[in-house]
């Protein structure tokens, strides 16, 4: 190969992918406003986004799956844990994580900042990015409990669930109530015992949780719902 | 040694260093925060976040210092004229030093600009561009009066230039995560997959040519390949990283299959080393700067190019976005492409700003340190490598709560932890070897030459 070939080599080389990747940027911005759902972006949203880098939250927490990897990804937190869930974590850490061998700092942010985190959050778990990330993935959590709630519909823990109206704050399968976390979730993370102690007692199992005491229903009654709930978990050996 | 101004590069080297020590100590704290539980109140003062940003900033700003301070060295030999503005570049030097040693303190109470990789806080960034102007200032003019132009060094400078200009993007707020996240690659990717590869690869070819003595035109023409490949993977291969941030589809296929090829110009870097090792002229003298040449390319190749390929492909990449298998892949490829080929150039450097004859030195100790931080750095990311596959198997295709399935990565982490106090040994060892570097025991060398026999006592 001559000198000639070589510089010949790099410049192809090099300006072709540049044009490629500058021409391809040009496109991509065409269509972010659609993929993000922009119009949606508000002042309120960008007032989040500033609040989340001022709290240095990337660096612990993914999000798009980018930062530190040492706490759950927040792409899809809000379909996932509701409003109420977040509020509670950011607000108190050290009683939401106070079990758990990871902690989460308490950063002392105040109530206008939360508001603002949680219209982010909102907004970020609307960004069509190729249903990313798996285990959050909308079209698993509709695939795992549609078969489920088909059958369920006739059994009487779905009844208790349908008769004390569960889902007008909770997530399930295709349904969107973002009040509180998606069943599903608590079904992975729970057991039916500490599901039923959780039904009549809130603030006990979690000191400041917004959730109301369901305490007149029955132990079993209680325990079925348990029992239905972590039967819904999502995941693929159910 | 032929320009007395190379000795810039001294100062610049000495401090990266011992910032080195120091990233390699935070990186410690970083992982015992994976299998210990931190208490609360000292998780409120002084949370993972902050040390995470204290470890890659210091990684970033030590690698930065050592390429500046190899430009010094480098630029004069190759113009063959002294540098424009010595001064300058010891002015440069300082205000980087204050500008990096008031970011960490600033990360610890809370002052950031909370972005990933690119915490440094805006004000301070303006006094990083400001010793970007000055550094390139300074090469610009030494060239530009020299009027000598090498590809190597044209390639060096290519490579500071573009380094520079992306560091741009990384400066604004952006109101879209995902326009956010579109130019933060800018800066990351193209950095360690662009501008940081021309720089490598101009810092491996100018040892080369000093090294073996093979023609320069060779290792040139060559070099010209190699940048042409990094640069035709390197730039659209910035995809991979867009597979899922809320860009379209089409990135999946440019990234994939760009990045795809990626390994090739590394692999070509492994093979044409080895064809001027083959055809050098002059023995393999330093050994300890070979071993640290040729390690380097091997890890290069495997951290960078494999351990990049293993998770690239987006049909994998789902699953694995995200995970410890990203950070073992970073851990590997940096150590193996930026740190190896940093303290080579120390090794190859120091001992000729110190006027010891022929570039030789006295190697006993600095072995150990060479194998206790590579074998230290292959252990440590393939326990991130289990942690990773454990991760993306549990949450990501079991859908495991991530705290659930955090609880068996915890041994995986102090498994790497434990391979992290062998690296800081080796780190220790090879900070103070470099800082204390002695001339050969001279007769003993020559005679060790004469019989072709490897030293007792040497150790690798």
């Amino acid at each position: 190969m001559s000198q000639r070939t070589a510089k010949l080599i790099f410049w192809v080389g090099t300006l072709s992918s540049l044009v490629l990747l500058l021409g391809l940027t040009f496109d991509t911005h065409r269509q972010f406003a659609a993929l993000t759902h922009a119009d949606h972006l508000d002042a309120q949203v960008v007032a989040g986004k500033h609040a989340f880098e001022r709290h240095n939250c990337n660096d612990c927490h993914t999000i798009l799956g980018f930062g530190g990897y040492y706490a759950p990804d927040l792409t899809r937190v809000y379909s996932r844990l509701g409003e109420d869930a977040i509020r509670r974590r950011i607000e108190h850490p050290e009683i939401a994580f106070a079990d758990s061998y990871r902690k989460m700092p308490q950063q002392h942010l105040s109530q206008e900042e939360v508001t603002d985190l949680v219209a982010f959050l909102q907004w970020v778990s609307n960004i069509d990015n190729h249903d990313w990330p798996p285990q959050h993935s909308e079209a698993r959590w509709k695939r795992s409990t549609q078969r489920l709630l088909a059958g369920a519909t006739l059994s009487p823990p779905a009844a208790l669930v349908k008769q004390e109206d569960c889902l007008s704050c909770h997530s399930l399968g295709d349904h969107e109530a973002h009040k509180g976390p998606r069943l599903e979730w608590i079904g992975a993370r729970r057991d039916a015992a500490w599901i039923a102690d959780y039904l009549k007692d809130p603030e006990a199992m979690a000191p400041g949780a917004q959730m109301p005491a369901f305490d007149d229903l029955s132990r079993d009654q209680r325990l079925m719902i348990g029992e239905f709930i972590v039967s819904l978990a999502a995941g693929e050996r159910r | 040694m032929s320009h007395s101004t190379q000795r810039i590069a001294y100062p610049y080297f000495a401090a990266a260093l011992l910032l080195f020590a120091l990233q390699v100590a935070m990186g410690l704290w970083v992982a015992a925060n994976y299998f210990i539980t931190m208490p609360q109140s000292l998780v409120d003062v002084f949370p993972f976040a902050t040390a995470r940003a204290m470890h890659t900033n210091l990684l970033v700003l030590w690698l930065l210092l050592g390429f500046m301070g190899a430009t010094f060295y480098l630029v004069p030999e190759e113009t063959d004229s002294e540098l424009a503005w010595p001064k300058l570049a010891m002015v440069q030097l300082g205000i980087l030093l204050v500008t990096g040693v008031v970011a960490l303190v600033g990360f610890f109470f809370g002052w950031t600009q909370g972005r990933p990789l690119l915490e440094i806080p805006r004000p301070l960034d303006i006094a990083v561009v400001v010793a970007a102007l000055m550094f390139l200032a300074n090469v610009g003019v030494t060239i530009f009066r020299a009027k000598r132009f090498t590809a190597v060094q044209g390639s060096l400078v290519a490579g500071l230039l573009f380094l520079a200009l992306l560091y741009l993007f990384g400066i604004p707020f952006y109101r879209n995560l995902s326009v956010d996240w579109y130019y933060w690659w800018w800066v990351v990717h193209l950095w360690v997959e662009g501008a940081w590869e021309l720089i490598a690869a101009a810092m491996t070819a100018f040892i080369l040519i000093k090294l073996t003595g093979v023609d320069r035109k060779v290792v040139e023409k060559w070099l010209y390949v190699e940048l042409g490949l990094f640069l035709f993977t390197g730039l659209a291969g910035t995809g991979h990283h867009y597979y899922w941030l809320g860009a379209p589809r089409y990135w999946l296929w440019v990234g994939g299959i760009f990045s795809a090829l990626e390994p090739f110009p590394i692999l070509l870097m492994v093979i044409d080393t080895w064809n001027d090792v083959r055809h050098r002229t002059r023995p393999m003298q330093p050994k300890l700067t070979w071993i640290y040449l040729i390690g380097g390319v091997i890890l290069h190749f495997v951290g960078a190019g494999l351990f990049g390929f293993a998770h690239t492909l987006p049909q994998i990449n789902y699953y694995t976005h995200g995970s410890q298998v990203t950070v073992s892949h970073g851990h590997l490829a940096f150590f193996g492409a930026y740190v190896l080929l940093n303290l080579t150039f120390f090794y190859f450097a120091i001992p000729r700003i110190k006027g010891f004859p022929d570039g030789r030195y006295d190697e006993r100790g600095g072995q150990w340190g060479f194998w206790l931080m590579s074998l230290g750095v292959l252990g440590m990311s393939l326990s991130f490598a289990v942690a990773g596959v454990l991760q993306t198997y549990l949450e990501r295709i079991q859908g495991e709560p991530y705290i659930l399935a955090q609880q068996p990565i915890r041994f995986w982490m102090f498994v790497a932890f434990a391979h992290g106090l062998m690296v800081l040994a080796g780190v220790i060892v090879t900070v103070r070897h470099l800082l204390t570097l002695r001339p050969a025991p001279e007769a003993a060398a020559e005679q060790r030459l004469e019989e072709g026999l490897p030293s007792p006592g040497y150790g690798g």
